[in-house]
């Protein structure tokens, strides 16, 4: 029901914006992509690949090809962005290694005349455009879902990204500052997951038996079912873990929730946020006047729509959602 | 040597510091938690340890050919075998067997690759690894597209199976580490290995197979990651495509931490599992004392280094 609304949303769109096909048609969007070694990302690139081969083919963009480098490093990539600016493209879709590494080669795209969209990394440079996520309010989320589920409060397990990145730092903010203004939680231990199961769970076995009684345990996705596989293995009750989209994290809630009656809540960003930069990029090239800072939604999974995303996520792979070109228009219209 | 007091002869013994060291990170561990959890501390130090010897074996090897010998295709490795193995079981108990030949099967190939390049084509092992990581992290990454594939259940109970606290897949890699310690003290090929990293041309002028002996060296390095790749999977309940990640620098920390020569030709077997359990235990202890996340780094950081200095010393004064 909900994909044919979106279905019908996208469709309106395309007939909606008819004007801008011929504007944009003989453009040539690139995406500059800096990691491809995780499911998220993974997910991200087909998304991408499946929506700009449809808009190519419809003739809405000339070209939309996508370009990843090796090493995750912010060097490598200004070479890259460097070497879209000499093949001549219009727009540079972009996530980056570093929000400031990149200034530079940014600025040379933006001399060049080329429009810069930044997503999920993006670049600090007034420049470009920053499709951002509001990663604080994803980290108060979760602590405010808690504090509703277990109104008398208790102790917290805090699971971190990757030390000394900027996601990692605006989640566990927003994680702390939820904490402060529900006083009944108090986080008792601290580990780094790095996003990663088999990374949580090494963390948690570790820390686990040190700890008090756990009532939940806020994650940043990535991280869930290392956690409740950790949990397990000391034999301790399952608390509440907050889950991140991924597949086996969903799989484990379901398992769990027909079980025993479980129930949490599970919220990360689409991996199809790159689609929604395509457009907003479009939009952009198109002659329209687009805020350089806009802000997307996080897709957040709850106990009724668990089974329906459960059921549309690839075994092993991340809920998704891919955007339209009206969905870009709601997003822009929604920051002017 | 013999005629030393037994209590010297055990100072002088490499692998004395990273257990001594391990040790300590326990203790102050529990006495922060006032005696919580401290047996559950070990058995989860012992499961997560012994992923770590298993790729530190054949890292130990490798770095005992001598100077500039390491191999830095390890995560990818692990990554490959441990996705190829799960895509092809895709969840069938009696694939099991057949799953982890591939994974080994798959070490043996990489690691006569990366031998060829080292050898063939005249590229330094650091570079030559490198290289073939990329190669390999990308045959992953085109096989799998981050998809998780959930390991057979027997799999993944023999993985995750304890007795009495006593995790089955550690006393597993304790009987491997006994028969590598044997393979390295007790076999010719384990002498040769020795002999290369003290001196090359004097192995291959006392007739040693300098080259044979190197390449079988290189395929068990990427034989033993293969493994690592395959019960990981199984333990952490499918391969990711980050799963080795953290293995590269870890592989050549529990080498030098446990006493062997960075420069070749004096390796340590028993030493693997002290650092191993020690790295664990230390992320641990800052963990539990709560300290955030640049500390807990930085101390990471000035511990392993100070570990590393008491072996050092200890190898000198002898």
């Amino acid at each position: 029901m909900k994909k044919l609304v979106i279905a019908a949303i996208a469709l309106g769109g395309t007939v909606a914006a008819g004007a801008a096909v011929a504007d944009t048609s003989a453009k040539k969007i690139a995406l500059s992509n800096n990691y491809a070694g995780n499911s998220w990302r993974q997910a991200m690139l087909e998304s991408w690949q499946k929506v700009t081969s449809k808009a190519v083919s419809d003739g809405v963009v000339a070209a939309a090809d996508a370009f990843t480098t090796a090493e995750n490093q912010a060097t490598e990539q200004a070479a890259q962005i460097q070497n879209l600016i000499l093949q001549g493209y219009d727009a540079i879709v972009l996530n980056a290694a570093s929000p400031t590494a990149l200034n530079g080669a940014v600025k040379e795209a933006c001399d060049a005349g080329i429009t810069v969209v930044s997503f999920d990394g993006v670049v600090k440079e007034p420049c470009a455009w920053r499709i951002a996520v509001d990663f604080k309010q994803m980290g108060k989320d979760e602590v405010t879902y808690v504090a509703q589920k277990m109104p008398n409060g208790g102790n917290l397990l805090e699971i971190r990204g990757l030390a000394g990145v900027f996601v990692d730092d605006e989640i566990s903010a927003g994680i702390h500052e939820g904490v402060a203004e529900n006083a009944q939680f108090k986080i008792v231990g601290s580990v780094h997951g790095d996003w990663a199961q088999d990374v949580a769970q090494k963390a948690v076995a570790g820390i686990l038996p040190s700890l008090p009684e756990i009532a939940a345990v806020v994650t940043q996705g990535g991280d869930g079912y290392g956690a409740a596989q950790a949990f397990k293995a000391a034999g301790r009750p399952t608390p509440l873990i907050i889950m991140g989209n991924r597949q086996d994290e969903l799989a484990w809630w379901q398992e769990q929730k027909d079980a025993n009656g479980y129930e949490t809540m599970s919220v990360s960003i689409a991996p199809g946020v790159s689609t929604l930069a395509f457009w907003v990029a479009q939009a952009i090239l198109d002659g329209k006047e687009v805020p350089k800072d806009l802000v997307v939604p996080f897709l957040r999974i709850d106990q009724d729509t668990l089974a329906e995303s459960l059921k549309t996520t690839p075994v092993g792979g991340v809920a998704n959602v891919e955007y339209s070109q009206a969905d870009a228009q709601k997003v822009i219209e929604g920051a002017q | 040597m013999a005629a030393e007091p037994a209590w010297q002869r055990l100072l002088a013994q490499p692998w004395l510091w990273s257990y001594l060291a391990a040790a300590s990170v326990w203790a102050a561990t529990i006495a922060f938690t006032q005696g919580q959890g401290g047996g559950q501390v070990l058995t989860a130090a012992f499961t997560f340890a012994a992923f770590f010897v298993i790729v530190g074996i054949g890292q130990m090897f490798v770095v005992t050919l001598g100077p500039g010998n390491v191999d830095l295709s390890i995560p990818a490795t692990m990554t490959l075998a441990g996705t190829l193995a799960m895509r092809i079981m895709d969840g069938h108990e009696a694939l099991i067997l057949p799953g982890l030949a591939l994974a080994l099967g798959c070490g043996v190939v990489i690691g006569a690759i990366n031998y060829g390049l080292i050898r063939a084509l005249r590229i330094p092992p650091i570079i030559a690894t490198l290289s073939s990581s990329f190669l390999i992290q990308s045959t992953a990454i085109w096989y799998n597209r981050g998809i998780r594939i959930k390991p057979p259940p027997a799999l993944a109970e023999f993985a995750t199976a304890q007795v009495a606290g006593v995790p089955v897949l550690a006393v597993g890699v304790i009987l491997l580490t006994v028969l590598m310690h044997v393979l390295l003290t007790r076999t010719r090929y384990g002498r040769a290995v020795l002999a290369i990293g003290q001196n090359q041309r004097a192995a291959g002028l006392a007739g040693i197979p300098v080259d044979r002996i190197r390449l079988g060296t290189y395929m068990l390095c990427a034989t033993l990651a293969g493994l690592c790749g395959y019960v990981q999977a199984g333990f952490a309940g499918g391969a990711a495509l980050n799963m080795g990640e953290e293995y590269l620098l870890a592989s050549i920390a529990v080498v030098v931490i446990g006493g062997t020569s960075v420069a070749g030709g004096n390796a340590n077997v028993p030493g693997l599992w002290g650092a191993a359990l020690f790295l664990f235990l230390l992320v641990t202890m800052l963990n539990t004392f709560g300290l955030g996340a640049g500390i807990r780094l930085v101390m990471t950081g000035i511990i392993i280094i100070a570990v590393i200095i008491a072996a050092s010393g200890r190898q000198r004064a002898r």
